[in-house]
């Protein structure tokens, strides 16, 4: 009877297993389940019947069926585990996505090389400890010739090629400042001689002269520096100007010269060189060879220009100088033609452009993530 | 300025080859513009005998030609006219660079006739514009010869750059003066004969100025010469002339145009024959005086310019042209030679009315020695003996005495103010060889600068002869150091509002450009510009007249031009001066943008959408938080400037003061652009956000909730005309500390909405802070919203 029974159900747990086994779905799986273990399944008949039996058979085959079941459970949890799994599979392959595709991008703008070399200035200027200043492009004769020593016959006008406004009622024409010399004129006639120790400036800005061909641009930038104090001589001008050539030139040997010059609003004046290769092509090497390049003029303010602003020439004494920052961003960063610089081609833009989270600082660096 | 290297040594002796003069001259701030060597570029053109010359068979205008080099005969295509048997000319041998031409020459056919190189004219060896006919040398030329040999071309041309206040050097002697003091050689004395003169002038002075106006010419000399014979300077002459660029013309303009060139002093010849009378007249124009110039033109003068006339009329414009009527010809064998000094800002104030340039006024402008019209009276003499033959009359002059110009110097201001430690001894040795004269009484010297440096007038000028001399590279380098330790920003808030907007706009796509401050007038009145005082009056084209009242113009064109090369969709951005007047306050720094074409472009993810002023709006929302001024410090209002879409723009205003106007351009803008889209611009008027009174650098404490915020959907229906921000707005203040965030879903008046009414859906956030919040006040927050809508927007809740 017992030996009979154990075949019976030892028949049964195969086709379950087999049904199991066979089993494609997670539904068909939970058919076999409730079949053989649900209220009504095989297995579960056979559990409710052992009460029937004698208490040796009970035993033996209560030990019997509980193992059956068991293993059921286990064939079961592990055929569920495989069609999670496949059911994963499944899905993630489904999910598979074309990688190559990139969407079209709404792209980042650019900042332009003026300003960039704009911020540079003042970032190392700021280290000497200098401030910035602006004043009006609208600038009257007075400040951007008169006062600066630059009478109404004197030569160094002709060179000036004037921007003039239409006269007013009293025939005062205005001028379109041709440099940005005439700030040190608005800067100094701020100053208040009985606090006064030393300013340092420096003064950005738009500059206009009436001529127009492939090196000229009826507008432009230049930048002017002003320090004036008791003790500033020369010496002071002619190093001040090497570490910034060098700092912005990221040259620390960059050789600089100081060449005798005429301003009329300095006296003594000097022009600065760097030195230079120019290549075959045209091109310039900066902090090699045998050439000298001019990039900025300086010198001592002219003590007619002290005097003028009522600051007396024999107790202060200072230095001033001006560049073009359209020959310094073209030197620089190799840019070879003026006149795209106010054309606004978004070609142009974007290639010699700068990210606005490049911020030039001397921590940081004035030229990118890798000098 | 431009000499050459024989006409130097004729005032500098020295043992200095050219490099090291080159490399001296812009130590002392004469800077080398260029250096030529003709004799480099025409070492190959050798000189030929022409002999043989026969009609070309198939050209009238060409000779087939023999030349012989005194070796080799060629055969030569020849067209120049002057071409004839036995004549001495210039060949050029096929493979010569042919400078004039800027070629190589090949062997080749003329019209089937072989040549074997190039007989040459003086502009093919770019020795002159000539082009008449080759070269014909002297008879007795040596064949074969090297022709910058024979006609002493191995002289190398410099030219150097003067600055305006170094008028003395606008002669060789001056230069030469300058190389002496700085030790590279010893100056030559000027090879002068005094000579009294044989007669009285034929011509005479008369100074008509009154005495209150002589300065206006301190000094005039003049000399009468006879039996001249004018014609073609000797070939030495005429050579150096045109190596720095004067057409030789005849000897009496050749030597006065020499003398110019050799010490800085211009001359200027009368024909006597022609002056109308024995006296020439200095005195002011009177206005519609006429004046025909050497130059051809004839010139109507104004009153108070200094001239010189004859019996006859005004004749010479002084220091500036001669006239015509009476100035020197081939035929002239007497002349009356005039050597002045005139003041330099009436010259200069006439040639600048006249806009009559010359190498006279130049010169004249920049201030002549002194002490030349009488030197030169005698120089000039010599040299136009030795040329022209003749005889010279005593000199006629007329002079104001002039006391010497004394600067008293203390040279420790050498060091105070250059840094440069010189010996006393020294700086007076340069100062003497420049010629300065020094009277030294203890500290202070008396110093008086030679008569060619008018320029010389002040203790700063001094000092820098002295350390020019002594050489810019002794001038100490001082470290400029910090002296405020503290770190305060270089930039004003204004530079940093600019930097910091650059920044967040660039962020958001936008690309920076620079743009001319000036417009043409249409557009300038079409942005409310365009008043009389911002107009140019010396435009450089008629595209660029006006000032800009706007940047928006600038940026459409910028727009514009990147549409015509194909560029479609477009973001730039411009920090920069616009002008309302001519005054100072009057220029306005603004940050401009204009945006165009589409905000997301079609692809394989997106259908395309266009910018609008939504767009702007947002642009303008953030870029003025970054600078400074929060979103909810800001009122809007819709009265923008008329280059505005009058239903599509907008103005924020703080108080009184626009902050920034934006919206889309008026599209009747747009047409003169030729766009097809609409362009949305702004323009941030950053200079009117008012200052915080205190810079509050810490913040206040963050308080935050750890509590889930509770959302509530509402739609209201509200009057077409109400701004649909002001449910959101309404909605806020119900609860402030409560209600977070209230977001406008949707903005529905189809069907079901009644007429002129709009259906506005708003999600309100409710953040609990304390304590999670109840249904009851839940509800109350509610009702409490609805209410508020029904009374102060008459709005009711919609029902769905």
């Amino acid at each position: 009877m017992i030996s009979e029974l154990k075949e019976d159900l030892q028949n049964l747990l195969n086709s379950i297993t087999i049904s199991i086994k066979n089993s494609r779905s997670s539904s068909e799986l939970e058919n076999t389940r409730v079949n053989s273990l649900g209220k009504k399944g095989s297995i579960t008949v056979y559990l409710k019947n052992i009460r029937d039996y004698d208490l040796e058979t009970k035993k033996e085959i209560g030990a019997y069926l509980n193992d059956i079941k068991s293993q059921i459970n286990k064939l079961i949890l592990d055929k569920r585990n495989f069609f999670k799994k496949e059911h994963l599979k499944d899905k993630l392959n489904s999910e598979k996505i074309d990688v190559s595709l990139t969407p079209y991008e709404t792209e980042i703008g650019t900042l332009h090389p003026l300003s960039r070399t704009i911020e540079e200035l003042c970032a190392i200027f700021a280290d000497m400890g200098f401030s910035i200043v602006d004043g009006p492009d609208i600038e009257s004769d007075y400040y951007n010739f008169t006062a600066l020593n630059i009478p109404e016959e004197h030569p160094a006008r002709q060179e000036h090629d004037t921007f003039y406004l239409q006269p007013d009622v009293n025939g005062q024409r205005k001028v379109l400042r041709t440099h940005t010399s005439p700030v040190q004129i608005r800067t100094m006639e701020k100053i208040d001689l009985k606090n006064f120790d030393e300013i340092r400036y420096i003064i950005p800005g738009r500059t206009y002269r009436s001529d127009h061909d492939a090196t000229h641009s009826p507008m432009f930038h230049q930048c002017e520096g002003l320090v004036l104090g008791k003790n500033i001589n020369m010496g002071h001008l002619k190093g001040c100007l090497i570490e910034f050539c060098r700092t912005y030139f990221n040259e620390d040997n960059l050789p600089v010269r100081f060449r005798p010059s005429y301003f009329p609003f300095t006296e003594p004046s000097a022009e600065v060189d760097i030195g230079c290769k120019k290549e075959n092509d045209g091109s310039l090497v900066i902090g090699e060879g045998e050439d000298w390049l001019e990039i900025l003029g300086s010198g001592m303010v002219h003590p007619r220009v002290l005097q003028g602003v009522g600051i007396d020439p024999s107790k202060y004494q200072g230095f001033a100088f001006g560049m073009g920052l359209e020959r310094l961003t073209m030197l620089k960063y190799g840019i070879p033609d003026l006149r795209p610089f106010y054309d606004s081609d978004l070609r142009w833009l974007k290639h010699y452009g700068f990210i606005p989270v490049d911020n030039p600082s001397l921590h940081s660096g004035l030229n990118g993530v890798f000098s | 300025m431009k000499f050459t290297w024989k006409w130097l040594l004729d005032h500098l002796e020295t043992d200095k080859i050219l490099s090291e003069i080159l490399e001296a001259l812009p130590k002392l701030g004469l800077e080398v513009a260029s250096v030529v060597n003709l004799a480099e570029d025409l070492k190959s053109f050798i000189s030929v005998e022409i002999i043989d010359v026969k009609k070309h068979p198939n050209a009238d205008k060409l000779n087939v030609c023999k030349v012989f080099d005194g070796e080799n005969t060629f055969d030569v295509v020849c067209g120049a006219p002057n071409v004839k048997l036995g004549m001495k000319s210039v060949f050029a041998n096929i493979g010569t660079f042919i400078p004039g031409l800027n070629l190589k020459l090949k062997k080749g056919k003329i019209r089937g006739e072989e040549s074997f190189g190039m007989l040459c004219s003086e502009k093919e060896l770019t020795l002159s514009e000539n082009h008449n006919g080759i070269i014909e040398l002297e008879s007795s030329s040596e064949l074969g010869l090297s022709i910058s040999d024979i006609m002493d071309l191995n002289d190398p041309i410099i030219e150097i750059e003067i600055t305006p206040n170094r008028g003395d050097c606008l002669g060789v002697r001056g230069i030469a003066r300058d190389l002496a003091a700085a030790g590279m050689g010893n100056l030559r004395d000027l090879d002068i004969i005094f000579s009294e003169g044989e007669f009285d002038s034929i011509i005479n002075w008369q100074v008509d100025l009154d005495e209150n106006e002589k300065y206006l010419c301190p000094k005039i000399f003049g000399r009468s010469f006879t039996n001249l014979k004018n014609g073609e300077s000797p070939s030495w002459l005429k050579n150096r002339l045109i190596a720095v660029d004067q057409r030789p013309i005849s000897s009496i303009v050749d030597i006065t145009n020499y003398i110019m060139i050799d010490i800085g002093r211009p001359l200027h010849a009368y024909d006597i024959e022609k002056i109308k009378g024995t006296t020439l007249k200095i005195s002011k124009s009177k206005k519609g005086d006429k004046f025909s110039a050497l130059n051809g033109n004839t010139y109507e003068l104004d009153d108070n310019m200094l001239v010189i006339s004859d019996e006859q009329s005004v004749d010479d414009l002084a220091g500036i042209m001669g006239g015509e009527r009476t100035g020197v010809t081939e035929n002239t064998t007497r002349m009356f030679l005039e050597a002045a000094i005139f003041d330099p800002v009436s010259i200069a104030n006439t040639g600048r009315k006249l806009n009559l340039n010359s190498d006279a006024r130049y010169r004249f402008e920049r201030g002549l020695d002194y002490n030349s019209p009488e030197t030169v009276m005698h120089y000039a003499a010599a040299m136009f003996n030795k040329i022209c033959g003749g005889k010279f009359s005593k000199i006629v002059n007329f002079k104001l005495e002039q006391k010497d110009k004394i600067i008293k110097f203390n040279p420790k201001i050498i060091y105070q103010l250059t840094g440069v430690k010189i010996e006393n001894e020294l700086s007076k040795s340069i100062l003497e060889k420049l010629g300065f004269k020094i009277l030294s009484q203890d500290d202070i010297w008396d110093i008086t600068p030679p008569g060619w440096r008018p320029d010389i007038d002040g203790i700063a000028d001094i000092v820098e002869e002295i350390i020019r001399i002594n050489g810019y590279d002794n001038i100490p380098s001082i470290k400029l150091l910090r002296s405020n330790y503290i770190a305060k920003p270089a930039m004003s808030i204004k530079h940093r509002q600019a930097f910091f907007a650059s920044r967040i706009l660039a962020s958001r796509g936008y690309n920076e450009v620079i743009t001319f401050s000036f417009l043409n007038k249409t557009m300038a009145d079409q942005f409310n510009g365009g008043e009389l005082a911002l107009n140019l009056v010396n435009p450089i084209s008629s595209e660029l007249t006006d000032m800009r009242p706007s940047i928006i113009p600038n940026l459409l064109l910028a727009v514009q031009k990147n549409v015509n090369i194909g560029a479609q969709d477009l973001s730039f951005f411009e920090i920069g001066p616009i002008f309302k007047g001519d005054s100072p306050n009057e220029q306005i720094s603004t940050i401009t943008g204009i945006r165009y074409g589409d905000k997301i472009k079609k692809d394989w993810q997106n259908q395309a959408v266009q910018f609008d002023f939504y767009d702007i709006k947002l642009d303008v929302i953030k870029a003025l938080d970054a600078i400074g001024v929060p979103k909810n410090s800001l009122k809007i209002f819709q009265d923008a400037p008329g280059y505005f879409h009058p239903g599509r723009s907008a103005v924020f205003k703080i108080g009184q003061n626009i902050i920034a106007s934006f919206g889309e351009i008026h599209p009747k803008i747009g047409d003169t652009f030729g766009f097809n889209k609409s362009a949305i611009g702004f323009e941030i008027f950053y200079e009117n956000i008012p200052l915080p009174k205190r810079n509050k650098i810490s913040r206040p404490m963050l308080k935050i909730s750890n509590l889930q915020p509770v959302t509530r959907e509402f739609a209201f229906i509200i009057n077409e005309g109400i701004e649909s921000d002001k449910v959101c707005q309404v909605a806020k203040s119900i609860n402030k500390d409560l209600i977070t965030e209230v977001i406008i879903l949707d903005i529905y008046n189809g069907e079901k909405i009644p007429q002129d009414m709009k259906s506005v859906a708003i999600k309100v956030t409710i953040q609990p802070i304390q304590e999670t919040l109840t249904d009851s006040v839940l509800e109350e927050i509610s009702a409490n919203l609805i209410n508020a809508i029904e009374k102060k927007l008459s709005g009711s809740l919609r029902e769905i």
